[in-house]
């Protein structure tokens, strides 16, 4: 016998017209039948665990987003999408979705162009560059509840470390006066000094991917492009992003996903407010749904957008699957 | 090309301006990402009156630094206690992860299964479900298994985060292992699974590294399973003690949470730091596949 | 120069405390509860007492609680064990708990009362707390809306954080004010000192804070914030328009627009730092002026709270209440420890450095512990009578809960401050807040 199933591509075909002819008994004997039992067995572990912890939960998740359940009503009523309809009767409800949107994308964009800046900085060689390397990733090796908890002093009101230093550099007025900004008061600077929190902790890894792209392709080919008279920039366009293509969409995408869920750095440093000003969806289903007891609304808010990100990501890993064959 | 010589100080000065340049644009990185830390750093030995002064310069001591955040952390809270917790719930759910994100990981990369697309697809999916919904029923699994206030319980519970993450990771990796080496070793007679354990794995093992980093990142970030699941101090791990009892009513322990945070973050930075490289090479081989 | 006052000043106390109050069977703990047994008759023998609370911002009361309850369990056979979280995050643990069926017996709702969420699976307390009645006098009125549900006892209220007016005498006598009496004594200091560089504050943002000043003001113009069932709103009132247009003017004349951004903890911070002329505030932010800036606390001084334009006088408190679940493991040990505790209720207020308010009236019988002789706290010990607590003077049903973990009372006060016109922040107010009372009604 043939040193069996080998990874590569073996024509389905040839194990039908086996099955076929041999009859089912002897497909199980085939290198392909072979093949998939052990592949689904590698497979099993994972897709079992997280079937059923994830899974079933979810399932259960849709069901509490149609039900009119609380907290302390173990059997709720079906209530269709009563709770889809009673929260987009609310403006904190566009707020917060609105709030989402612009936090998630503005976000990653500022995560990729400061990303990307930094990698290009970092792919220069000089003296210290294993150091700074080391301590740029530090925002993300600090557990999130904790870091956030150090910015929220940072930002604060009255003892902000920022406006202490501004001010004595002459960039803003004193306290007290209506230069001082309030870093989590005004309405848009909240936001964006949330986001900024967001940013701050994912742009290192984003540049340490992409730093590690760009040293990975051979230098030969990007001398050769140098050579036909390529641009930096089309260099790195051409030659380099595509390389590292798959990498990058997975980590953005994993990435953004996080993003549209946490509810960490908003909760801690604003809780949503003021008025609104930095109302997620997270923030807010958290609130109404665990701290108010309405689960069935709470689930409703977070998974309001589950309809738009699951064909949007489907659409992402079926183009990059494409792309890798 | 370039003319065989030049003269030395035009090449000098033009490495030094280069130099300059590329400092000058790290700066403002270096103080984003750098300066939080340092500040950590010093809240954590300042007294607290020192904390509520506006006249003082924030940077450094008005009054002398003290230990006292410290031996509050470690004396009158369980800190200890939660940093081994933190370390033992990151090793098991890194050794779940690595039981199954590896072989599935490798499955999906190499096997040509049918639905395997769609099920890859599907275990990414599960990150669309959020937290704040899934603890819910999950706490009746966690109940069910007697798991209620044990740290084991998120040992549960987290690879739930990371297996999906890592399956993909670790695709990545197996994708770029050469199916020649695989051959070469069925030839000599190993069989698949053979071949996986005694020449894939050790070549990948950048990847598995790189999984086990993630694994222990994303553990650590979690705080709402750890509040739903563990209440008992002693069970606690770090982000969840931290926050919980060094946060009372309206009063925050500035200086103790501080340094409770450095004591966690600055070892994990380092230990990132020391694998940094082989991930990088890993990330590397996945991206160029 | 701070004194560690702000944990336990005996480290061998706390430490075996956390200790060995925390974890459950300890040794010594059942040699003793061996010895007992061949004298004491009994309580649950060799049972376990699992209690729920949060973490209170006196770290000593915490230690003294925890040390307490192990030893009355070991008088009485019991491995006691008490677990605190930030209250704030307690409605999360106690749904992991509900929906698991199984976790602590005895738990706390503090802050956020969720009787009305869970009493039907909470055990009936009436005799507990008829038994209690009878032997402190009556339990404050206000009291029944956290702990009762259609008039039966759900709930055994433990104590209530006070949240009153903190002020610096100093500041004020150099502009000629006296001690506040009215709001409108307050808004005129505000404005006066904000001119010297002394503003004051209140948060308008998403904080708990915000709710429950917002609605102490709320209360002591007149407002009502539902029907006395608790089951339609009443904001929709000339008394709530009134409060708005003065916390607007309020804001514009005596405070900066950091408010906007304040937490819970930035009023104490405002206060210490020595800039705040008055704060309106839990008691805690005392405690945290007294140890961080003993300059500035010499001149702080306690005003239980101040009138509105029509003379009324509401303060709004924190409530602690005592649930025991349904499924709880040990439910008689859980109701003699109530007793217990709020026998010994003197002790426990000593423990809290007087910062537990009681809610029955018996106890405030002066002097009262931590109150009675310190001469700035001796005004609050007739605290009960002016005490409200949010969804007045309905009961802190599940919508009233939800209007506040939502803040649409806090937004509405944010967003008349910022400028907007008051009747369409009225209209989109009670929009929101009709809209959580129909879905509950619902429901």
């Amino acid at each position: 016998m043939t040193g069996s199933a080998r990874g590569a591509p073996s024509p389905g075909a040839v194990g039908v017209a086996v099955a076929g002819r041999a009859g089912a008994r002897s497909w199980w004997r085939t290198p392909t039948a072979r093949r998939y039992v052990f592949g689904y067995s590698l497979l099993a572990p994972a897709v079992l665990y997280v079937g059923l912890l994830v899974g079933v939960p979810f399932v259960f998740s849709l069901y509490l987003a149609v039900s009119d359940a609380a907290v302390g009503e173990p059997v709720a009523r079906f209530v269709g999408l009563e709770n889809f309809a009673s929260i987009l009767e609310s403006t904190t409800f566009y707020v917060a979705l609105r709030n989402t949107l612009v936090f998630t994308v503005g976000a990653g964009i500022l995560k990729g162009l400061l990303g990307t800046t930094l990698a290009f900085l970092l792919v220069q060689p000089f003296r210290g560059r294993r150091v700074v390397r080391a301590l740029v990733v530090i925002p993300f090796t600090l557990p999130i509840a904790i870091s956030v908890l150090g910015w929220k002093w940072m930002f604060d009101s009255q003892f902000s470390v920022l406006n202490w230093a501004l001010s004595r550099v002459g960039l803003i007025g004193a306290y007290g006066s209506a230069d001082w900004p309030v870093w989590l008061g005004q309405p848009h600077l909240a936001l964006l000094s949330v986001m900024f929190v967001n940013v701050w902790r994912g742009f290192p890894f984003g540049a340490i991917v992409l730093l590690a792209g760009m040293t990975s392709v051979a230098p030969e080919i990007l001398e050769a492009a140098k050579v036909d008279g390529a641009s930096f920039l089309q260099r790195f366009r051409k030659i380099i992003v595509p390389m590292i293509a798959p990498i990058l969409f997975i980590g953005t995408a994993f990435d953004t996903v996080f993003t549209l869920s946490d509810l960490s750095i908003v909760y801690l440093l604003t809780n949503g407010g003021p008025d609104g000003a930095t109302e997620i969806l997270p923030t807010l289903a958290y609130n109404t749904g665990i701290r108010a007891g309405a689960l069935g609304r709470g689930a409703a808010i977070s998974l309001f957008l589950f309809p738009l990100l699951l064909p949007a990501m489907v659409l992402l890993l079926r183009t990059l699957r494409r792309r890798q064959y | 090309m370039a003319p065989a010589h030049r003269p030395p100080r035009s090449a000098r000065a033009k490495a030094l301006r280069r130099h300059l340049l590329i400092y000058l644009g790290l700066v403002p990185f270096l103080v984003i990402t750098v300066f939080p830390v340092f500040w950590m750093a010093i809240t954590a030995v300042k007294q607290e009156a020192d904390l509520y002064r506006m006249d003082a310069v924030p940077f450094w001591f008005h009054q002398a630094p003290t230990w006292k955040n410290f031996d509050i952390l470690f004396n009158r809270t369980f800190y200890r206690a939660w940093i081994v917790n933190t370390g033992a719930i990151s090793f098991w759910v890194s050794v779940i992860t690595l039981l199954t994100a590896v072989p599935a990981g490798y499955a999906l990369a190499r096997l040509r299964l049918p639905f395997a697309e769609n099920l890859g697809i599907g275990i990414f999916m599960t990150y669309l479900v959020p937290a704040i919904i899934l603890f819910i029923p999950l706490a009746r699994v966690v109940a069910e298994l007697d798991l209620q206030d044990s740290w084991w319980s998120l040992v549960v519970i987290y690879p739930t985060f990371t297996i999906p993450f890592c399956t993909w990771l670790l695709m990545g990796f197996f994708k770029t292992v050469p199916f020649e080496i695989e051959e070469a070793a069925m030839v000599d007679g190993c069989g698949q699974l053979g071949a996986l354990l005694r020449v894939v794995l050790p070549v990948s093992w950048p990847g598995l590294i790189t999984a086990v980093i993630f694994s222990f990142t994303l553990s650590m970030q979690d705080f709402l399973y750890s509040l739903a699941f563990v209440s008992i101090s002693e069970q606690k791990p770090v982000p969840l003690g931290v926050a919980t009892e060094l946060i009372r009513g309206d009063v925050y322990f500035w200086g103790s949470l501080m340094a409770g945070a450095l004591l966690v973050g600055v070892p994990v930075a380092i230990i990132y730091n020391l694998f940094l490289d082989k991930f990088i090479s890993g990330i590397t081989g996945a991206a160029i596949k | 120069m701070s004194d560690s006052g702000h944990f336990d000043p005996d480290p061998a106390v706390s430490r075996r405390a956390l200790v060995v109050g925390a974890a459950a069977g300890l040794a010594g703990g059942t040699l003793s509860t061996m010895l007992e047994a061949r004298r004491a008759p009994a309580q649950p023998r060799g049972t376990n007492l699992r209690i729920l609370t949060w973490s209170h911002f006196v770290p000593a009361y915490d230690a003294w609680l925890d040390d307490f309850a192990r030893k009355w369990g070991e008088k009485n056979g019991v491995r006691v064990r008490i677990d605190h979280i930030p209250h704030l995050e307690l409605p999360a643990r106690w749904a992991a708990e509900f929906a698991a069926g199984a976790g602590h017996d005895l738990i706390q709702f503090a802050g956020q009362i969720f009787t009305g969420q869970y009493y039907r699976h909470l055990l009936d307390l009436s005799d507990v707390a008829t038994g209690l009645e009878k032997k402190y006098e009556k339990w404050m009125e206000n009291a029944k809306t956290a702990a009762q549900v259609k008039g039966v006892w759900y709930g055994i209220p433990d104590y209530f954080i006070t949240i009153p007016v903190l002020w610096r005498k100093d500041l004020f006598d150099s502009v000629s004010v006296p001690e506040p009496k009215t709001w409108e004594d307050l808004r005129k200091a505000a404005r006066l000192l904000k001119a010297k560089g002394h503003p004051t504050g209140m948060q308008f943002s998403h904080c708990n804070d915000a709710n429950h000043n917002w609605r102490a003001l709320m209360y002591s113009f007149g407002v009502k914030e539902t029907d006395p069932a608790g089951e339609t709103t009443a904001l929709d009132s000339k008394e709530m328009r009134e409060s708005l247009k003065f916390a607007k003017a309020m804001f514009d004349e005596g405070m900066t627009p950091e408010v906007f951004s304040w937490d819970d903890a930035s009023d104490n911070r405002f206060l210490a730092s020595g800039v705040g002329c008055w704060i309106h505030d839990a008691i805690s932010a005392f405690l945290t002026t007294k140890d961080t800036n003993p300059a500035v606390f010499q001149h702080t001084y306690v005003v239980p709270e101040v009138a509105g334009p029509g003379g009324l006088k509401w303060n709004v408190g924190e409530p602690n209440v005592w649930a025991i679940w349904k499924f709880g493991r040990n439910p008689q040990a859980a109701k003699d420890f109530i007793v217990y505790l709020t026998d010994n209720q003197k002790e426990a207020m000593q423990a809290s450095r007087g910062y537990n308010m009681p809610f029955l009236r018996k106890h405030y019988t002066k002097p009262m512990p931590g109150l009675g002789n310190d001469p700035k706290l001796a005004v609050l010990q007739e605290q009960d009578r002016i005490t409200a607590f949010f969804g007045y003077p309905g009961p802190m049903s599940p919508p009233a809960q939800e209007v506040l973990t939502t803040f649409v009372v806090p937004d509405m006060f944010t967003r008349v401050a910022r400028g907007a016109d008051l009747e369409a922040t009225m209209k989109w107010g009670l929009g929101e807040i009709r809209r959580i009372y129909s879905k509950h009604k619902a429901g």
